[in-house]
């Protein structure tokens, strides 16, 4: 977190600083299948944020000793381009913070796919930030999840994240860059909207009990709109083939 | 259009045994993007890989041979193997296409095949294995026009891949491909009928 000294003000007159109400999501526009080699794939704008998620597989397990012979195993790659941030993340390549968030989202994958469908084989997922101003992690699953729909591969829900955050006393849904450096306390989540089975939870600050019950409701809320983005960009890879041949 | 179903969508409330539906705590929800079968009440999913299935059919390519055992590329993550015995032997070249069957799945992964079949010369397409049932059609209806329409000899794998022989076989091509492209939109089969009959 940036320091406390130069914060600025995050509300102003009741509103947040890109004009936003507490509980208003950035918006959102997800396009399905757009890269031809990949299995499934997904381009993703929420806000500033720029992603694209792709998925291969089920290829052949590598190296071969990681191989279970009971279920598939999920390879997760997160990698922030260099161009993708003004200052902070101006490195290219692996580092701690994208390896973290490889893990966890490999973490939320497994709860989701059918692993024991491909014994022995690798499911390869990719996320490359082109973009970034707060909340990668979030729209990364996001997207991921819309992709691993588009690649057939068989999976229990169409995931999502977002994340919480609180400036002062208010509880602010979907932090933004700003937000997130200099907010009091942040929690970005992934959820499954068909039981609200929680797959990821990373908190950095301080929640009360109370709070914390009131950022799963605004997750839960904001988790139809994005879900309905989702269905959206699913839905239209088929309808856009449908009503090309239908014109002719 | 039939509705769009998304993983997770509850299908019922009760417990059904259908393809691409799972059933947790009693309720029944899809796994898979697609939409529901008329006929049954399963779900047709629009993409998805091959899961091999005793007794299917499959086109791949020699890769390796030691020892009269023979492996094949299926193009999947499978490893499939021709085992000859002491009183079968073959002689396939690295690179030949052949038709087998499948007649056994060891852990999941190892795929046994028999019957081996080379396919000599023609062309291999491959297209993903979800389409393969709309390629075939009902009682082979599609395949049927094509290869008619083309005068082309056709032999399809479950596995995605297709192996076409004589005729028109760029015309066959295309079609095999368009029905890949288009297998969810309604009123293929007069389409398809039109492209091959019209040249």
């Amino acid at each position: 977190m940036a320091s406390k000294a130069n914060k600025p003000e995050l509300i102003v007159n009741g509103r947040r600083l890109d004009g936003r109400d507490f509980n208003q999501l950035r918006p959102i526009k997800i396009e399905a299948n757009v890269l031809k080699n990949a299995t499934g794939s997904a381009y993703l704008e929420w806000g500033n944020n720029k992603v694209l998620a792709a998925v291969y597989g089920p290829v052949e397990a590598q190296p071969k000793h990681m191989a279970d012979p009971s279920k598939a195993i999920i390879k997760c790659r997160y990698s922030m381009a260099p161009f993708s941030s003004l200052s902070e993340h101006n490195r290219s390549g692996p580092n701690r913070r994208a390896t973290e968030i490889s893990k966890v989202t490999k973490e939320v994958f497994e709860k989701v796919l059918m692993l024991n469908e491909f014994p022995g084989s690798q499911i390869n997922i990719f996320i490359e930030i082109l973009q970034s101003d707060g909340g990668t992690r979030a729209a990364g699953i996001t997207a991921a999840s819309v992709a691993l729909a588009s690649s057939g591969l068989h999976m229990k829900d169409l995931v999502y994240a977002v994340s919480v955050g609180k400036i002062g006393e208010h509880l602010v849904l979907d932090l933004d860059m700003i937000e997130d450096n200099y907010s009091d306390s942040d929690m970005p989540m992934a959820i499954s909207p068909r039981n609200g089975e929680i797959l990821l939870l990373q908190m950095d600050g301080e929640y009360t009990k109370e709070e914390l019950e009131g950022a799963f409701k605004m997750a839960a809320e904001a988790g139809k709109e994005i879900g309905a983005v989702q269905r959206n960009a699913l839905k239209r890879v088929y309808e856009n083939v449908v009503s090309k041949y239908n014109g002719e | 259009m039939q509705e769009i179903v998304y993983p997770g969508d509850l299908i019922a409330d009760t417990q059904i045994r259908a393809p691409n539906v799972y059933v947790e705590n009693g309720k029944s929800y899809s796994m898979v993007l697609g939409f529901k079968d008329s006929s049954g009440s399963g779900i047709i999913p629009f993409e998805g890989g091959w899961v091999p299935k005793i007794e299917e059919t499959v086109i791949g390519i020699i890769s390796s041979e030691r020892n009269n055992v023979y492996e094949v590329d299926l193009g999947s993550h499978h490893r499939a193997l021709i085992i000859g015995g002491k009183y079968e032997r073959f002689s396939f070249q690295i690179g030949d296409v052949v038709e087998a069957t499948v007649k056994d799945i060891e852990d999941g992964r190892t795929i046994i095949l028999s019957y081996p079949n080379a396919l000599k010369e023609g062309t291999v397409i491959s297209i993903k294995p979800s389409k393969i049932p709309r390629l075939i059609g009902k009682n082979n209806t599609m395949i049927n026009q094509i290869s008619q329409g083309t005068s082309s000899k056709i032999s399809v794998g479950m596995n995605g891949m297709v192996w076409i022989r004589d005729g028109n076989v760029a015309l066959a091509t295309a079609a095999i491909l368009r029905v890949e492209e288009e297998a969810h939109v309604p009123g293929l089969t007069g389409r398809i009928k039109e492209m091959v009959e019209k040249r």
